[in-house]
């Protein structure tokens, strides 16, 4: 009997059979991506915009570490090499600047979209409040990572953040010791602040991203206000 | 083993919780005192030679000269310094005294801390968010909450200017008075008894000794 030619479709389609009994990601993806939505806008695509922007930091982020320096003397000697002499150190560090700020305009509007679509109401006040946390940690990234490019600007604007923390009543100066990482601003405190802004808070971020879309996946996204839903769009599974 | 009614499987489920808290225990206890340890530190100003006296020429208009200094030798490209010092054209070489020789002051805003200017003829001001002070380093516009800090300072080997030791200042009945130094932003004599102050605003945890009495 002759073998018959394989059917490259028919390969596919084995080997994610394969996959699918072995780990059930195939069925996780599809539950993921295939999902019925209600009537939606341009406004719905700010939290995935989010998710884009916050994969270029990763990913730009990642690559400025391997030549960034975090010391008091190599910082911005490092920073300036990246701009001027790396092969596209430039982009890279172009995008990781204007992609925070992007980061913080689109997470302003899409914390508005929600609030005046009323989409934090029952059942969604656990995303709410999920969206709540990545907005703090958005913001201590914004914080820590301003220190490293270590110029004037960076190094004073540093420390008014750290001095106004420390106005606070009773705790202020032990906060602005913690947040230095000793009496005085000292290399301590630009190692400190990259080893936050590089490990600590992007891995928080990572963490309440994967509760937040959990729960954006399970309970459905949310309608106009005032539209009613209909029977075939149920919200959920 | 008495039979005490515990079955095997609450036992097990009893032994993971405990296990867990003496990990999470183990894990967590010494991170915590690590992060949080530097919050004990304390910052020793130490005396600096700022510069020969005749460097600091007296001058008919309110021009203080500049003076920078290492606070921390250890760290010398984070902890740059400057004074300002002021030859008010007397010759005291006390400190404390009425006709001092010399006012020197710190250039760090009293606002949030970021580095004065001189205002020539007129006293300092902020680039930051515009506080501005007068001759004595008192408060005359924008956000700073009180005056500019002050150094004591004593000549060395007969004409080198050292200065030994940080003070916060404020005007107290119109008078000049020393305080240990607290953070910029927070006020040395608030409102209402002395203890609650203390407790509200602790001092920066310099070991200072006794505060200096202007003669």
């Amino acid at each position: 009997m002759p073998i018959p030619a394989p059917d490259p479709k028919q390969m596919v389609l084995q080997a994610e059979d394969w996959v699918e009994y072995r780990s059930g990601f195939p069925t996780l993806v599809r539950k993921f991506l295939f999902r019925k939505v209600p009537p939606t806008g341009w406004f719905h695509t700010l939290g995935s915009s989010l998710l884009t922007v916050f994969i270029i930091q990763a990913v730009t982020g990642s690559l400025l570490a391997m030549t960034y320096n975090p010391s008091p003397n190599g910082a911005y000697e490092s920073i300036r090499y990246i701009t001027d002499q790396e092969t596209l150190g430039w982009l890279i560090r172009g995008m990781h600047k204007w992609g925070a700020s992007m980061m913080v305009i689109l997470l302003f509007l899409h914390m508005g979209r929600v609030f005046f679509y009323g989409a934090y109401k029952y059942p969604r006040e656990l995303t709410w409040l999920t969206g709540s946390l990545i907005f703090l940690t958005t913001m201590a990234m914004g914080l820590t990572g301003y220190l490293l490019v270590w110029d004037e600007r960076a190094y004073w604007a540093s420390v008014v953040a750290v001095n106004i923390n420390g106005t606070a009543p009773v705790l202020g100066p032990f906060i602005s010791k913690f947040l230095l990482g000793g009496p005085v601003f000292g290399a301590q405190t630009i190692s400190r602040f990259y080893a936050l802004h590089m490990l600590i808070i992007p891995a928080l971020i990572g963490g309440l991203i994967f509760i937040h879309l959990w729960l954006v996946v399970k309970l459905g996204v949310t309608p106009w206000p005032g539209r009613p839903v209909a029977q075939d769009e149920a919200v959920g599974d | 083993m008495a039979d005490d009614g515990t079955t095997r499987g609450q036992f097990l489920s009893l032994s993971t919780v405990g296990i867990g808290a003496v990990i999470g225990g183990v894990i967590g206890v010494p991170v915590t005192a690590y992060i949080l340890a530097p919050v004990t530190d304390e910052a020793d100003f130490q005396a600096v030679f700022l510069g020969k006296i005749d460097g600091f020429p007296a001058d008919p208009s309110f021009k203080p000269t500049p003076a920078t200094y290492v606070e921390d030798p250890q760290n010398p490209a984070t902890s740059p310094g400057l004074a300002f010092v002021q030859n008010t054209g007397k010759s005291n070489t006390d400190w404390l005294a009425a006709d001092a020789m010399f006012v020197v002051f710190s250039n760090r805003c009293m606002h949030l801390g970021c580095p004065v200017a001189v205002a020539q003829g007129v006293g300092f001001a902020c680039p930051c968010h515009g506080g501005q002070y007068d001759k004595e380093g008192r408060r005359t516009a924008g956000p700073p909450i009180r005056p500019l800090d002050r150094f004591q300072w004593e000549i060395k080997n007969s004409d080198e200017l050292w200065i030994t030791q940080r003070w916060s200042v404020d005007f107290v009945n119109g008078r000049l008075t020393y305080f240990p130094v607290k953070m910029p932003g927070q006020p040395v004599a608030p409102p209402g008894p002395s203890v609650v102050a203390d407790v509200l605003y602790p001092n920066v945890t310099y070991d200072h000794g006794p505060v200096p009495q202007p003669k």
